[in-house]
């Protein structure tokens, strides 16, 4: 085996022409992609596909008012029944309906000529706007205004705070004309000119939230930029030379390009969100290439010729990067697993990514290496006796304090901390919640113009926390109309009663069967004993022509779809509390099963708005983050034990990763934060990413007991000093680049992911060093003493440099030493 | 050799020229005159103006099908829309030769009128038609055959929309949906009877009516959900005022006022079309403003041959759209010149609409296109009309007078924003039994069609 990868190694180099050739023409292969590439946020895409009430969502995508944007007009000083206040909501409802691709029949305001005053004469009905042609001026026409509005149900519930204190537009778009970032410039304009010392305006709903979210992503891309400096800034730093800098930015970006070229060519859209990731992929491709240039460096001081000590490195290095970076890729992949499209997307682009870093990181780099300039600082980078110089002995002396907890002296000491601390970390971990609920939505800060909407919404109306129950149509191409048909009007009633009188009801609710029993009693003279309505087909469908009477079938949207086939029954839910979720679905599953599930035309569903998809999230992320977490560790396991022969080997590679995993958890429950996708993707990423220090690290240990002479305790703090040092280094510039994100990004979401990347890092870095070592101190393992392993490179330099001995002969000696240990 | 009198663009120079300084259509000669006489109005544009193959270079003919593959070549002779329906959704228009009997254009007695009463008509000082002799209401006709300005044009279309004293369309009604499912299907009969500006022998004016222009009616007849529901519109003369709306419930036995001024909302649901999209004249005339001729051009307009008299029920074959049922099918002609107005509606603080284009066609006065854009200037929505007289081949329908009714065979509309099309096509016969006719007779239609206790007895089911 070992032989082969050195043969690989010296074909490729004795072909460094025709390796050229590949790999410039397969970069501009994908770079041919890249103007293809599109970064689009499809929130849709960011829901489990397989979850039941995800499934309710995608099937009845209009309901809960996804396309809906709100702006929350308020009187600081008083109520909007005044003429500033009546003229800026006017105004609004007026210049809304400039918005690029809003839907103008669906515009709803105490100014919009929607917002009907119905009052029973003895004539017949009348129906007027609630607010006339102009905008009420003097004292009469306002007190006059304001008792219409208290005599609508609707206006008073939903477009009026109870107090008078602030009032609601609704505009509504079309989402085939739909651009978030042109709506939310045009709305944020609308709001800076509309607001001023007495009035505040507040913008919510869906819509305002994917407008942040673009909004932001120029700071995201920023930050980005920032933290890719950051790195390179990093490794001027460290490498001092030119090898050390340009190989990792210019493999790194190689694989960038076939990553990206390659979803640009394949026409699948990338999630802007989710481009943490990439960037992670970057961080780890200089990872690597940290790695696997000093592993260079080391043999160019032994060799002087730097042909032959890129191909010895590629030789050496080929098993353990190929290992370690499949174990990344595997990570990522692995994250496709939970069935969130924009996810499995993203899985299969990172993942071919992370898989052409093993082309570009163990073969491009061997042949910049062979091309560039040799290094001329060499002796200070490779630690040797004295440990180099500068940073270099700091980092010396650290590795050599760590190294020093499993010495022999230490090493019980060492295991009893660790064992202790596992401990509590895994029971703590156990105790960790699913899901991370906050007013309004988590990808931005609580206190972010859009959250702090939310919350002022809900604090003045039924606010934006629903559960949707749909009705739905068994025939919806059908003559018959079944939302207006007495069954449903029934099975609508029926789960508003129950819900109602729940122990955690509502605060309000919501349905078509509201509507029509409003215009029954209207047309039947406006005494309230008309509301309720007859339980036949005719009644249900004169009522339902009172209300619908001269009326876009889009007026009804929010209960009923166009055709009037399915229909929804809303609820208005306090808060979005882990709490108020249970125990509204579990009302609202009872509530369900006692109207029954399966009807004649129809069947109800349970359900869609924000607190059904919430649960999906959070279902989504307790049915896969140990699923995922147990994949991974099988592929460890198979992997790793046919790398080292030995399952023995795997098991000490997956303590400290798995370890990591639970102290994670751990220390997110003890901050008080919850799984979600986010820890979901962190944790399938950081096992990758700690699986790959543990590889590099015992893969050296292997290498240098051999050279040692079976001398435990010099190999593991020689393995230390040099590949722990390139963990330490490649470690600390990522948590340098970005612990920022936590403290630059308006984004919560890359925030949340640069703590917990953080974290899961720092943690990974730390058991890699000090617990894998441990386990070798401890545990002895047999697998030390074999030469056949994959990714445990015997390679003698001292015996390579005092010979002269070429690369053949080292091949047709390691093969004699090969079969001698088989024998 | 074909010796051509004037240059390739001289017709569409002329048109161009004149749009500006509100001229009388026609280009070699004055139009109206030709009119009047019956003949052909192609004697008052040069060739390329009357030619479709002239005009394309010969690339489309009499005969051809406009479609995705040869729409390029004709694209400046219709709306954006329509020219979107062709490329994008498989729209096809059947070409055919231009109409060379003026009268051909107009019913029988709206015809007479018109070429009686020519030069009569005047705008009062508030802008309302009046004859000017005397100020009394308009007398019958089009007030302004050789319209000059947009106002004048849409007094043409707004004095008598149908241009009959009395129709009644029985109309058939399909509502397609952006996946090209017909979602909801209505019958209705549609009944207008005009108070003043009326034609024929029964005089100028209704008995005691001369305040008001029309009264309408609307009341459906299937599905049976919403049959009985029914409309009446009663229009002022004074086109100022908004037009009294009051809808009937028959479940209820009540009538329901609608604000005056709600007059871009559907009338039930489904339908793409509002009040005010009648034939693109469907509010008082002066309760919108800001009207101009912004350009004279020739169009391709389907002002004939569109009755299909052979067909069950009169109902016309339908292609396009995902399902193959999103448009009728549509024959156009070359128009020479069409007025292209624009207007604002400058009296509905609330509209949505921010501009009307409306493609007139000058020889009849009629509109053959419109386009109504959002308040940022984006196409919303469009209507298009096809008239003609009722003749197809040797089936021939006739008025009340023994003479070829003239009317409009069918009407698509098309929300484009929304991607939502209605199709109406006025058929012979609908739910209910309802005819279309297109002449009052000896009948009290008033008390039978257009009065609240008729809507309450037509509701009744």
């Amino acid at each position: 085996m070992t032989a082969l990868k050195f043969r690989i190694a010296a074909w490729l180099m004795r072909h460094r022409i025709l390796a050229w050739i590949f790999f410039v023409l397969a970069t501009a292969f994908f770079a041919a992609g890249l103007p293809r590439v599109q970064l689009k946020t499809i929130f849709s895409d960011l829901l489990p596909a397989d979850d039941p009430y995800v499934q309710v969502y995608q099937d009845h995508p209009n309901f809960g008012s996804p396309l809906t944007l709100t702006l929350m007009i308020e009187n600081k000083n008083g109520d909007i029944y005044n003429p500033t206040s009546l003229q800026k909501v006017w105004d609004l409802t007026r210049e809304i309906d400039l918005a690029p691709g809003v839907d103008h029949d669906q515009i709803l305001s105490l100014a919009s000529s929607k917002a009907r005053f119905i009052e029973a004469t003895p004539y017949g009905i009348d129906v007027r706007p609630l607010m006339d042609d102009k905008v009420p001026q003097t004292p009469d026409e306002i007190a006059e205004f304001k008792e219409r509005v208290e005599r609508s149900p609707n206006a008073n519930t939903f477009l009026v705070a109870k107090d008078g204190s602030a009032a609601i537009v609704t505009a509504t778009f079309i989402e085939r004309l739909l651009d978030y970032g042109d709506i939310f410039k045009y709305a944020t304009s609308l709001i800076e000119k509309h607001s001023d010392d007495e009035h505040v305006i507040h913008m919510a709903g869906q819509p305002a939230l994917t407008g942040w979210v673009y909004h932001l992503e120029g700071q995201m891309f920023w930050i980005f930029g920032v933290t890719l400096s950051a790195l390179v800034l990093f490794l001027v730093l460290y490498m001092k030379n030119v090898v050390g800098v340009i190989t990792p930015i210019v493999t790194s970006a190689v694989a960038a390009i076939w990553g990206f070229g390659l979803t640009g060519w394949i026409g699948a859209p990338i999630e802007p969100l989710l481009m943490i990731v990439p960037l992670l992929l970057v961080a780890r491709s200089f990872s690597h290439c940290v790695q696997f240039v000093e592993r260079y460096y080391e043999i160019y001081e032994q060799v002087h010729d730097k042909g032959k000590a890129a191909e010895l490195t590629m030789g050496v290095m080929l098993a353990p990067s190929v290992l370690g970076i499949l174990t990344d890729a595997f990570g990522i992949l692995l994250i496709s697993v939970a069935p969130i499209p924009a996810m499995e997307r993203f899985a299969y682009f990172c993942g071919f990514w992370a898989i052409s870093m093993i082309p570009t990181g163990v073969v491009l780099i061997s042949l910049m290496l062979a091309a560039l300039p040799k290094p001329s600082n060499i002796d200070k980078l490779v630690s040797g006796k004295n440990g180099g110089m500068g940073a270099q002995a700091i980092l010396h002396k650290i590795l050599l304090g760590i190294a020093s907890l499993s010495s022999r002296r230490h090493a019980k000491k060492t295991g009893v901390v660790i064992s202790i601390l596992a401990v509590f970390s895994i029971y703590t971990a156990l105790q960790i919640k699913i899901g991370n609920p906050v007013e309004g939505s988590n990808l931005l800060w609580p206190n972010s113009e859009f959250n702090t909407a939310v919350s002022e919404i809900n604090s003045r109306f039924p606010g934006v926390n629903t559960l949707e129950i749909i009705l739905e149509s068994k025939d919806p191409g059908g003559e018959v109309r079944v939302a207006r048909q007495a069954e449903t009007v029934a099975a609508m009633l029926g789960l508003q009663s129950l819900l109602e009188s729940s122990d955690q009801a509502p605060r309000a609710s919501l349905s078509f069967a509201d509507y029509m029993s409003e215009g029954n009693r209207l047309f039947s003279g406006g005494n309230p004993k008309w509301l309720p309505l007859d339980s036949n087909d005719r009644a249900t469908n004169a009522a339902a022509n009172a209300v619908m009477m001269g009326s876009s079938a889009k007026a009804f949207s929010h209960v009923t779809d166009f055709e009037q086939q399915h229909a929804t029954v809303s609820f208005w839910y306090k808060d979005n509390k882990q709490e108020t979720v249970d125990a509204a679905l579990a009302a609202a599953n009872a509530a369900v099963e006692k109207v029954g599930r399966d009807h004649d035309e129809f069947s109800v569903r349970l359900g869609t708005g924000t607190i059904a998809l919430q649960q999906a999230t959070n279902n989504v992320v307790s049915r896969y983050h140990w699923i995922i977490i147990g994949l991974l560790n099988l592929f460890i396991f198979v992997s790793c034990s046919y790398a080292y022969r030995t399952p023995v080997a795997a098991l000490m590679l997956m303590i400290p990763v798995n370890l990591s995993t639970f102290m994670l958890n751990a220390t997110m429950h003890l901050l008080g934060i919850g799984l979600d996708i986010n820890s979901l993707m962190v944790a399938a990423i950081g096992v990758g990413v700690g699986i790959d220090y543990g590889i590099y690290l015992l893969s050296r240990i292997c290498e240098e007991f051999d050279v040692d002479d079976h001398d435990i305790e010099g190999a593991l703090t020689r393995a230390l000093t040099t590949t722990g040092k390139a963990i330490l280094f490649t470690a600390s510039i990522m948590l340098v680049s970005i612990v920022p994100w936590y403290f630059l990004a308006d984004l919560k979401f890359m925030a949340d992911m640069g703590l917990l990347l953080t974290l899961i890092m720092l943690v990974n870095m730390a058991l890699a060093l000090i617990v894998l070592p441990l386990l070798v101190m401890l545990i002895r393992p047999k697998f030390l003493y074999r030469h056949d392993l994959l990714v445990g490179e015997k390679l003698d330099l001292d015996v390579l440099k005092a010979a002269n001995t070429s690369l053949n002969e080292l091949i047709e000696s390691d093969a004699a030493e090969s079969r001698k240990v088989v024998c | 050799m074909h010796i051509r009198k004037y240059d390739f663009n001289y017709g569409r120079r002329s048109l161009l020229k004149k749009a500006a300084l509100g001229a009388s259509a026609g280009v070699l000669a004055p139009l109206f005159p030709l009119i009047a006489r019956a003949d052909d109005p192609a004697k008052a544009y040069p060739e390329e103006l009357t030619s479709i193959e002239m005009l394309t270079k010969g690339k489309v003919k009499v005969g051809d099908v406009i479609n995705a593959n040869n729409v390029e070549y004709v694209k400046d002779l219709m709306d954006p829309i329509t020219y979107m329906q062709i490329k994008d959704m498989g729209r096809e228009l059947e070409l055919v030769a231009p109409i060379t009997d003026a009268s051909k254009l107009f019913g029988h007695d709206m015809f007479e009128a018109t070429i009686k009463n020519a030069g009569k008509a005047g705008l009062d000082k508030d802008g309302n038609v009046i004859v000017a002799a005397t100020g009394e209401p308009w007398i019958g006709g089009m007030p302004f055959p050789d319209a000059k300005s947009g106002l004048e044009a849409t007094a043409n279309l707004t004095l008598s929309w149908g241009r009959n004293n009395f129709s009644l369309y029985a109309i058939r009604d399909w509502d397609i949906d952006p996946e090209g499912n017909v979602t909801y299907q209505y019958d209705f009969p549609w009944a207008e009877l005009n108070a003043t500006a009326r034609v024929g022998s029964d005089g100028p004016y209704l008995e005691g009516k001369k305040d008001y222009l029309r009264y309408q009616s609307v009341w459906f007849t299937a599905p049976n959900d919403v049959a009985g529901t029914s409309f009446l519109n009663t229009w002022h003369y004074d086109q100022r005022k908004f037009p009294n709306l009051v809808g009937y419930l028959p479940a209820f036995r009540r009538v329901r006022t609608f604000p005056t001024n709600q007059r871009f909302e559907p009338l039930v649901p489904g339908i793409s079309f509002f009040l005010s999209d009648a034939w693109s004249a469907g509010d008082p005339m002066l309760t919108w403003g800001n009207y101009k001729i912004v350009e004279r051009k020739p169009f391709l307009g389907a002002i004939g041959n569109n009755w299909d008299g052979k067909l069950e029920n009169w109902e016309k074959p339908v292609h396009g759209g995902p399902k193959g049922q999103s448009f009728f099918r549509t024959r156009v002609q070359l128009i020479p010149e069409v007025l292209v107005v624009d207007a604002e509606p400058t009296g509905y603080p609330r509209a949505p609409v921010g501009k009307k284009r409306t493609y007139i066609d000058v020889r009849n006065q009629m509109v053959v296109d419109y386009v109504t854009y959002d308040r940022r200037g984006d196409a919303w929505r469009k209507g298009e009309p096809s008239f003609g007289q009722f003749v197809d081949g040797d089936k021939v329908f006739k008025d009340g007078s023994g003479n070829t009714a003239w009317s409009f065979t069918h009407v698509q509309f098309h929300d484009v924003q929304n991607n939502r099309i209605s199709r109406f096509s006025q058929t012979k016969e609908i739910t209910g039994g309802y005819k279309s006719r297109h002449y009052q007779g000896d009948e009290d239609v008033y008390n039978k069609y257009l009065t609240s206790a008729a809507m309450q007895r037509l509701g009744q089911v």
